[in-house]
C-alpha cells in the first residue's frame, strides 16, 4: 500500500471533476484566451514568413533584382549578369492613361517578353499569362473602371495607342514593387520609349531581373556585382529578401502580437492562479476527507493535478481550435497587405509552443496552491474555514522553476525574436514581484492603521489584512487586469495620433511629374484656367548618387565605404536632388548663407541638417555627386531644415542653379487647388497636352493610405482585445473567489443585523480603496510598457490621447465595483438562516 | 468478543498530550491521556462538550499529530510517523465515521464507499461498495449524490464507507448525535454487527443507552480520563 497509481488516481479525479468543472471554469477561459491568441498570432506569421520565404522568386520576379533610375543598365553591366543566368529587362514609372473621354494616373509596368522569369500573371478571365505582345497591355480593374475599358477596347498613353487585351486579377511579382501611386498598366518594354516617356531627365526606373542557371548564392552574386560596379548607384535584392518592406512589416507586427500574445498568457497566469487557488479553497472539504480515507499528499497531488491538468489540457486544445479557426480573419484582415491565404492554416511547430507556453504557464501558476494543499493536515484542513490554508511557495519551487526554464527555453529556442520575448518575459516576473510586494505593504499598512470607529469600515480594512485575505491576489489581478486595459488605450490611441499626423489635413492635389522644362509656363496657364487661385509650386527633379563627402582633402569615398552611420541613409544609393535660386518652400535655414539668385561661381550645395550631423558634415566640405554619368563637386554652403510633414517636395539636397541646370532634366510640380474647387476635364486635358508627364491624384493615395493603418491598426486592436479579454476575465474571477471567502462573514454580519446597505458599503470600501490605490499602478505600468511599444518596437512617436487613456482607466474601475456589488447581490438577497444552511 | 492474535492492543497511549496554537494563544486539549484498548473491546467515550473528545479520536486516528507522549494504534508507532505515514497507516487499518458524515459532495454514495477501497488498492472495489451499502440498506441509492439523501441515508453511507475496507479498528464520533431514535438504533446495529467480525469498536456519544452496550466507558474531562469503567 503506497502511492496510488495514475490510473487510480485519474479514476478519482474523474469522478470528482465531472460534478465539479464549474470551479475551473477561469482557468479554462485564462487558458483558452492566452494559447488561442498565441496559436493564431503564431500561425498567421508563420505562415506569412513561410510565403514570404517560398515563394521568394515569384515575388521578385527572379533570384536577383539590379534597379536604376533614369536609365537602362549598361552593355557592361548587362554582360556582366548574364553570366550568371537569363535576363528580363522592365521599367516603371508614372504615367497617365486616356481616352477621348477620360484620363487616370497610373503605374506603368514595362516587361520583357520574357516576363515573369517566375509564377504568372492570372487576368480575372481566368488565363495565366506571361508579358503582353505588340500594342497590347494588362491593366488593373481600377483603370479600366475609371477609363470605362473592355477587353478590346482601345486607349494611349502618352501618344501611343494600346489595346486592353485583359484585366488583372493577380500580379506575381507585385508584393516586392512596393507602395505604388496609382494602378498598374503592363506593356511590353518598348512602348515608354516609344511614346516618348523616357527621354533625358525623365523618372524612372529599370529593374533588370535574373533567373540563375546554376547554384549560385545570391549574396555572392551581390558582392561581386557590387565589386565590379561600385560607383554605379545599383539598389539590389536578392529572392531571400524579395521584399524587405514586406518582411519588416511582419516582422514588426510578429514581435508585437508575440508580446501581446504572451501579455495575454501571464495575465491568464495569474487568473490560473486564482482560478487553482479558488477551487482548491472549495474542494478543501473534500480533501480532508479523501486523507481521512488514507490518501496520502502524493495521492492528493497527483488527484489535484490530474483534474487542474485535464481542465488546462481542454482549455488549451480549445484555445488552439479557437486560434485556428480564427488566423483565416485575421488572414482577411491583412490579406491585401500580406501574402497569405484566407484558408485554415495549420502550423504544427507554432501550434505546439502556443499549448507549451500555455501549459507551462497553468503549471507555475497552479503548482504552489496544489503544493500547498498537498502538505496540509487533515485536521488543519477541516478547521480552514477560520484557518485558511496557510501560503507558502517552497515546496512548489521546483515545479516553478522547471516551468520557468521550459518558458525561457521556448522563448529563446525557436522564436524569431527571442531577445525582445526574454525581455518580456523577464519584465513581467519583475512586474509580479512588484505587485507582490506591493501586496504586502498594504497588507501591512492596513494591519497598522488605527481601528476605525465604523464597524462596517473596520471590516473592509480587516479584510484587506486577516489570515486567508485575498489583498496579493487581488492587487495582482487587478493591477495586471487595469494595465491591460490603459496599455491597449495609450498603444491604440498612440497609433492613431500617428496615422493622423502622417496622413496630414492640407496636403495638394496634384503631384505631376516630368513636367518638360520648357512648358512649365504653359502647364501653369492651363491650371490657372481650369482652376483660377490655384498654388502651383515647381521644382526641378534629378536623381543622383552621392560619390564622396567631407573635408576637401580628405572625402570620404562612399564606394569604399564598410558600414555608414546611423542616420545617413541620404549617402547611400541613388537620392532624388535639385537646384534652387532661392531658399525652397518650407525650409529653413540654419547654418550658413544661401547664394544669391543669380550665383555663377563655385558650385554650391544645401543639406539637410540632420544629415549634415549625422554625416560630421561641416559648412566649407565638399559634395561629389553623379548625375547621369557626369560628376559634380559642391561645396556645402549652408544647412536646412526640412518640413517632412508638408507633404511637398522636400530635398536633402538642393544644389546652387549653375551646378545642374545643364543636365538633362524634368520639373516636377504640386498643384493645390483652392477650397472647393473642381478641376473638371483639367485631368484629361493635362494627359493630352503633355503626354509624357503623368499625374498623381493625392486624394486616392492618401485614401490607400489611411486604409492600409486602419487595416494594421484593427489587426492590432483585434490581439490586443483578447489580453483585454484576459484581463476582464482575471478580474471577475479575482473577485468571484474573493467574494466567495466572504460569503461566510457576510452571512454573520446579516445574522447579527447588518442592514444590506451597510454591506455593499463594506464591499465599495474595500474594493473602491484597492481600485483606486491600483488605478496609480496600472497607470503607470500600462503606459509605461505602451510608450516601449510604441517608440522602440514601432519607432513612432508618442501621442497618446490622456483623455481617452483616463476614461478607459475609469470605465475599468467601475467595472471592478459594479462586479464587486453584482458578485454579492445574491448572497445579501438570500435569507440568512437559508444560507447557514448551506455553508 | 474475538480478538486478533497478533496485535494484543488495537491502542496504547502513554502521557497523550495536545496543544493547539501558540505563545500566549496556546490552548492545552490534551493534558496527558493514559489509555489502552485491547483488540476486539468496544469503548464507548463520554464527556461534556470540550472535554476533548474529538481531539482525542483525532490523535487516536492520525488526524492530528500529539505534541507529545507516545502512541502505538493498530501496530503502529504514530508518535514517530509524519503525515503521509499516517495516512498510509489509516488505509485499510483505522475505520472512520465522522459526526458531520464528511461525505464527498461530488461523487455518488457508490463511489463514496469505493474510494477508501481503491485508495487501499483493494479488487473489485466496485462491486464491493454496492456489497457494503446493501448491507446498511441502501442499495436503491447506490447512484444518489450525498445532496439527494437524507441525514439517516447520508450517515449510513458514511458507516459503510468506514468499515468497507474491513478495517481492525473502526472510530465513530456521536453516530447517532443527528438522528432520530430509530434510525439511530438501526446505525448502531450496523456497528455492532462489525464489532462481531472481532473489530475494535470507540464510539464517541453523549448517548448514555449507547454507551451502556459498550464493553467499556471511559470518560474524559478537561482533557484528562475522568473514569474509565466497564458497564457490561
Amino acid at each position: 500500500m503506497s502511492t496510488l497509481g495514475w490510473a487510480q488516481a485519474w479514476a478519482i479525479a474523474r469522478r470528482d471533476l465531472h460534478r465539479q468543472f464549474r470551479g475551473l471554469r477561469l482557468l479554462l477561459v485564462c487558458l483558452f484566451l492566452g494559447v488561442g491568441a498565441l496559436a493564431a498570432i503564431g500561425s498567421l506569421t508563420s505562415a506569412i514568413r513561410g510565403e514570404l520565404d517560398a515563394q521568394g522568386q515569384v515575388l521578385l520576379g527572379g533570384d536577383f533584382e539590379v534597379e536604376v533610375y533614369q536609365r537602362s543598365l549598361t552593355d557592361e553591366e548587362n554582360a556582366f549578369l548574364r553570366e550568371y543566368g537569363e535576363l528580363s529587362q522592365g521599367l516603371r514609372m508614372q504615367a497617365m492613361a486616356s481616352t477621348e473621354d477620360a484620363a487616370a494616373p497610373v503605374e506603368l509596368k514595362a516587361v520583357e517578353d520574357n516576363w515573369p522569369l517566375y509564377g504568372a500573371l492570372t487576368l480575372i478571365d481566368g488565363r495565366s499569362v506571361g508579358a503582353p505582345l505588340g500594342d497590347d497591355a494588362w491593366v488593373a480593374e481600377g483603370v479600366a473602371d475609371r477609363l470605362s475599358l473592355q477587353v478590346g477596347d482601345r486607349f494611349s498613353l502618352g501618344r501611343t495607342p494600346l489595346t486592353v487585351a485583359g484585366i488583372i486579377d493577380e500580379e506575381p511579382d507585385r508584393l516586392s514593387e512596393g507602395f505604388s501611386l496609382g494602378q498598374t498598366v503592363i506593356v511590353p518594354y518598348e512602348i515608354p520609349e516609344q511614346a516618348g516617356l523616357t527621354l533625358p531627365g525623365a523618372m524612372y526606373e529599370t529593374k533588370t531581373r535574373l533567373r540563375f542557371d546554376g547554384n549560385y548564392d545570391p549574396n555572392s552574386v551581390e558582392t561581386a556585382v557590387e565589386d565590379a560596379f561600385p560607383e554605379a548607384g545599383l539598389d539590389i535584392r536578392t529572392r531571400d529578401r524579395a521584399s524587405p518592406g514586406a518582411e519588416r512589416f511582419v516582422s514588426r507586427m510578429g514581435e508585437f502580437l508575440t508580446l501581446v500574445g504572451l501579455a495575454a498568457l501571464v495575465i491568464a497566469g495569474i487568473g490560473i492562479g486564482g482560478g487553482v487557488s479558488s477551487y482548491l479553497q472549495a474542494r478543501r472539504a473534500s480533501i480532508a476527507t479523501l486523507k481521512i480515507l488514507g490518501a496520502t499528499s502524493k495521492d492528493i497531488a497527483r488527484i489535484y493535478t490530474l483534474q487542474i491538468g485535464a481542465a488546462a489540457v481542454l482549455g488549451s486544445v480549445a484555445g488552439l481550435l479557437a486560434g485556428i479557426m480564427v488566423t483565416p480573419l485575421l488572414a482577411t484582415a491583412l490579406g491585401s497587405l500580406l501574402p497569405v491565404g484566407h484558408a485554415l492554416i495549420l502550423d504544427p511547430a507554432s501550434l505546439f509552443r502556443a499549448a507549451a507556453f500555455g501549459l507551462l504557464v497553468a503549471m507555475i501558476f497552479a503548482a504552489p496552491p496544489i503544493m500547498r494543499a498537498r502538505e496540509f493536515p487533515a485536521m488543519a484542513l477541516m478547521r480552514s474555514r477560520v484557518s485558511p490554508i496557510a501560503e507558502g511557495w517552497k515546496s512548489a519551487a521546483l515545479p516553478v522553476l522547471i516551468g520557468l526554464v521550459g518558458i525561457a527555453l521556448l522563448a529563446l529556442v525557436g522564436s524569431p525574436t527571442p531577445g525582445l520575448s526574454a525581455v518580456f518575459m523577464g519584465g513581467a516576473l519583475v512586474m509580479l514581484g512588484l505587485l507582490s510586494l506591493l501586496g504586502m505593504a498594504i497588507r501591512g499598512a492596513a494591519k497598522k492603521w488605527p481601528r476605525p470607529a465604523n464597524p462596517i469600515v473596520r471590516a473592509a480594512l480587516a479584510n484587506l489584512y486577516r489570515p486567508g485575505s485575498a489583498t496579493g491576489a487581488l492587487v495582482t489581478a487587478l493591477g495586471f487586469g487595469l494595465a491591460a486595459f490603459v496599455l491597449l488605450a495609450s498603444v491604440q490611441t498612440s497609433l492613431n495620433g500617428n496615422i493622423e499626423r502622417s496622413v496630414p489635413a492640407i496636403a495638394p492635389d496634384y503631384f505631376v511629374l516630368d513636367l518638360p522644362v520648357d512648358r512649365v509656363n504653359e502647364f501653369t496657364t492651363m491650371v490657372e484656367e481650369a482652376a483660377p487661385g490655384s498654388q502651383i509650386n515647381a521644382t526641378p527633379t534629378l536623381r543622383g548618387t552621392v560619390i564622396a563627402y567631407g573635408p576637401e582633402n580628405n572625402p570620404n569615398v562612399v564606394a569604399e565605404m564598410q558600414e555608414f552611420p546611423d542616420g545617413t541613409w541620404g549617402l547611400r544609393g541613388e537620392r532624388g536632388m535639385t537646384y534652387s535660386p532661392t531658399v525652397p518652400q518650407g525650409n529653413v535655414l540654419t547654418e550658413g548663407e544661401w547664394w544669391e539668385e543669380d550665383h555663377a561661381g563655385e558650385f554650391l550645395v544645401s543639406i539637410d541638417e540632420e544629415l549634415a550631423r549625422a554625416a560630421g558634415l561641416q559648412l566649407g566640405d565638399i559634395i561629389t555627386v553623379s548625375i547621369l554619368g557626369v560628376q559634380k563637386t559642391a561645396r556645402i554652403a549652408n544647412f536646412r531644415r526640412l518640413d517632412w510633414e508638408s507633404l511637398g517636395f522636400n530635398y536633402v539636397f538642393v544644389f546652387s542653379p549653375n551646378t545642374l541646370a545643364d543636365a538633362p532634366h524634368n520639373v516636377a510640380a504640386t498643384v493645390a487647388f483652392p477650397s472647393g474647387t473642381e478641376p473638371g476635364t483639367l485631368l484629361r486635358d493635362l494627359a493630352r497636352a503633355f503626354p509624357s508627364s503623368s499625374v498623381i491624384e493625392v486624394g486616392p493615395i492618401l485614401t490607400e493610405a489611411r486604409n492600409i493603418l486602419d487595416q494594421v491598426a484593427l489587426a492590432i486592436l483585434a490581439a490586443a482585445s483578447v489580453a483585454v479579454l484576459a484581463g476582464i476575465a482575471v478580474l471577475l474571477g479575482a473577485i468571484a473567489a474573493a467574494r466567495a471567502a466572504r460569503i461566510y462573514d457576510t452571512v454573520i454580519l446579516r445574522v447579527l443585523g447588518a442592514s444590506r446597505g451597510q454591506l455593499l458599503g463594506l464591499q465599495f470600501a474595500e474594493f473602491g480603496l484597492l481600485a483606486a490605490l491600483l488605478a496609480g499602478v496600472a497607470l503607470a505600468l500600462g503606459v509605461g510598457i505602451a510608450w516601449l511599444i510604441i517608440t522602440q518596437l514601432f519607432e513612432f512617436d508618442w501621442l497618446p490621447d490622456w483623455t481617452e487613456i483616463l476614461a478607459v482607466l475609469g470605465a475599468g474601475l467601475v467595472l471592478v465595483l459594479v462586479f464587486a456589488f453584482t458578485a454579492s447581490f445574491p448572497v445579501l438577497r438570500a435569507k440568512p438562516a437559508q444560507t447557514l444552511r448551506s455553508l | 468478543m474475538t480478538s486478533p492474535p497478533d496485535i494484543p492492543f488495537a491502542i496504547d497511549a502513554r502521557d497523550l498530550r495536545l496543544t493547539l496554537g501558540e505563545g500566549d494563544a496556546a490552548v492545552e486539549i490534551l493534558r496527558g491521556i493514559d489509555l489502552t484498548v485491547p483488540s476486539g473491546q468496544t469503548l464507548a467515550l463520554l464527556g461534556p462538550s470540550g472535554s476533548g473528545k474529538s481531539s482525542l479520536m483525532s490523535v487516536l486516528t492520525g488526524l492530528e499529530r500529539a505534541t507529545s507522549g507516545s502512541l502505538n494504534v493498530a501496530g503502529a508507532d504514530f508518535a514517530h510517523l509524519d503525515e503521509d505515514a499516517l495516512a498510509l497507516a489509516r488505509r485499510g487499518r483505522i475505520g472512520i465515521v465522522l459526526q458531520a458524515f464528511h461525505l464527498l459532495p461530488t461523487m455518488t454514495a457508490q463511489e463514496n464507499v469505493a474510494t477508501p477501497l481503491e485508495l487501499a488498492g483493494v479488487r473489485g472495489a466496485w462491486q464491493r461498495a454496492a456489497e457494503e451499502l446493501e448491507a446498511v440498506g441502501l442499495g436503491h441509492r447506490l447512484t444518489h449524490y450525498p445532496a439527494q439523501l437524507s441525514g439517516g441515508e447520508q450517515q449510513r453511507v458514511a458507516i459503510a464507507r468506514a468499515i468497507a475496507p474491513r478495517p481492525p479498528l473502526i472510530f465513530a464520533d456521536e453516530p447517532t448525535g443527528n438522528l432520530d431514535a430509530s434510525t439511530g438504533t438501526s446505525i448502531v446495529d450496523v456497528l455492532r454487527r462489525r464489532e462481531e467480525t472481532g473489530a475494535t469498536l470507540i464510539i464517541i456519544t453523549h448517548d448514555k443507552g449507547l454507551a451502556e452496550k459498550c464493553d467499556r466507558v471511559v470518560t474524559l474531562a478537561d482533557g484528562l480520563i475522568a473514569s474509565d469503567s466497564a458497564a457490561r
